[in-house]
């Protein structure tokens, strides 16, 4: 797939909370429907970044471009996935009640969901093999099967670019094995992913560009010149938990000769 | 005791009637409010948001005499003033958010106690604390009516925005949705509810006729639609029952409401065949 076109392009970031830097002048290009891994130690930014695109963080320099407009203009392209522990799985909610909410952004007040709102919410819940388990609340599905319903959303949103914060936590093998090909099925349809990524090699394995970062950007590009053992050494050698880089553990603790 | 007697006889004195109605539009306004507070875990908070109004109804009576802006105001400020107070707390010092709201509404709920002992009017501390349903005035009646009004208006209008600010306020606010202002509204709200019913229920007592009738709803629904229909719903007929007890036995009125409240709540947790206590049984 040519991956000339760059939907989304950081030029120059910069976030800062209060005095101390998130984001310190992150370039990077975001090819058109690639799956992009956002990787970097704990406190790198990650997180930051995602919700940057999004316009919750004012920008200290630089901007964030849409295709040729800025995002905010663009928000029903936009999805993002909030991580798991956030949602309260209590909540009285069935599976078919939060894939509508994709389609509450683009409801006027007082204008119930039309015909339309609900072949598309349909489509969502079949596309994620969610049908049989519509009425269900959610409390009463796996793990994998309740990212499924987060991800329904999205769809049924209308959105194209899809922002996950942190997807893979908490799931078991198989719910991992699951989402890894349901997003590599959408980058093959040409929809946009950008995933906040802590696994650097499930990343390597199921994504097509990674964007690395500690504040600083460190690497971006296809996964395979991105992942190299420098630039891994480089990001993640004064990261705050050694074992968030699983291929050498124990390589930046210092032991006196 | 037959049927006339029971349900009809004691209707036929005005303060019952006059009670009755503001029993009934508060439990419309509280049963909808009480399930955002127990989705969004509010439920401590508002507890103590309630007890940290009093000072500032106290100096709203102290200063304007039964006015109900004033008391709206003072109400307001109190309430604020508690939240950001216990913000900057757990923010500046070593004190986590709970402790520095628990002290705080402790003080507040002081100061006011010891406001309302020096107010040169009849009315004593439980009158606050507790309220009387069978004191209702034309004007209580008419700020219950309002607010209840308001306060439905306000759901059946932004319905969708409160169910995304209540299960996914991210998600809210990722697609575009006005999260800081639900939030405040919420508040406000809320404070806004436990101003109308001061006379009715009082500070303390009004909590439980918002919450109860919530978490009992809550185990039942799976629909936040609904769960917001049977709560409004157990919440009127609990206010009827409790006036109809307060009546025959003599008992004071917001306490008898809230008994009722309980008994629901109660069976609730108990028999709810999906999340009560009977589904751990099987």
């Amino acid at each position: 797939m040519p991956a000339s076109h760059n939907i989304l392009r950081f030029l120059n970031v910069t976030v800062r909370y209060g005095r101390t830097p998130a984001l310190e002048a992150i370039t990077a290009d975001i090819p058109c429907g690639s799956s992009t891994a956002i990787m970097g130690p704990n406190g790198a930014g990650k997180s930051t970044l995602l919700r940057a695109i999004l316009g919750w963080h004012a920008l200290a320099t630089g901007e964030i471009r849409l295709g040729d407009a800025h995002p905010q203009h663009l928000l029903p392209r936009l999805a993002y996935l909030p991580q798991r522990h956030t949602i309260d799985w209590d909540f009285p909610i069935t599976v078919r009640g939060v894939v509508e909410q994709g389609r509450y952004p683009s409801l006027k007040i007082f204008r119930r969901p039309s015909p339309h709102d609900h072949a598309l919410v349909d489509r969502a819940l079949d596309e994620l093999g969610l049908t049989e388990l519509a009425d269900r609340q959610i409390r009463m599905l796996s793990g994998g099967q309740q990212q499924r319903v987060f991800l329904a959303r999205a769809l049924a949103q209308g959105a194209d670019i899809f922002l996950l914060d942190e997807p893979f936590a908490g799931l078991d093998l198989f719910a991992t094995e699951e989402l890894t090909h349901i997003l590599r099925a959408w980058a093959a349809q040409g929809r946009t992913v950008l995933a906040a990524v802590h696994d650097l090699e499930l990343a390597r394995h199921n994504f097509t560009h990674g964007v690395l970062l500690n504040t600083t950007l460190t690497a971006a590009g296809p996964i395979a010149a991105v992942l190299t053992p420098d630039n891994i050494d480089r990001a993640f050698r004064h990261g705050h938990c050694v074992h968030d880089d699983p291929l050498r553990p124990a390589r930046s603790t210092e032991f006196p000769r | 005791m037959n049927f006339h007697d029971f349900f009809i006889q004691p209707f036929s004195y005005e303060f019952m009637r006059r009670g009755l109605l503001s029993v009934v539009l508060l439990s419309l306004s509280g049963g909808l409010l009480g399930c955002i507070l127990v989705l969004r875990r509010l439920a401590l908070m508002g507890d103590a948001l309630s007890h940290s109004l009093l000072p500032g109804i106290g100096l709203a009576w102290l200063v304007f005499g039964p006015s109900t802006p004033a008391l709206f105001a003072g109400a307001l400020a109190a309430g604020l003033m508690t939240a950001l107070g216990s913000a900057l707390l757990s923010r500046l010092t070593r004190v986590k958010e709970d402790a520095a709201f628990g002290s705080l509404f402790i003080v507040f709920f002081a100061a006011g106690v010891a406001l309302i002992s020096k107010l040169p009017t009849r009315l004593n501390l439980s009158h606050f604390l507790f309220g009387n349903v069978l004191g209702v005035a034309d004007t209580d009646l008419a700020l219950a009516a309002g607010v209840s009004a308001a306060t439905v208006l306000i759901f059946v209008v932004f319905f969708r925005g409160i169910l995304l600010e209540s299960f996914d306020p991210t998600f809210h606010r990722a697609t575009g949705g006005p999260g800081g202002v639900v939030h405040m509204g919420f508040l406000a709200l809320t404070v806004l509810n436990l101003v109308a019913s001061l006379q009715t229920m009082g500070i303390v007592l009004s909590l439980g006729l918002f919450l109860l009738p919530a978490v009992s709803a809550y185990l039942w629904c799976d629909h936040f639609g609904r769960m917001l229909l049977l709560s409004v719903g157990i919440a009127m007929v609990c206010s009827v029952a409790g006036v109809l007890l307060s009546y025959h036995a003599g008992l004071a009125s917001g306490a008898s409401i809230v008994l009722c409240l309980g008994a629901v709540f109660f069976g609730s947790a108990l028999l709810s065949p999906r999340y009560g206590l009977v589904s751990r049984l099987r």
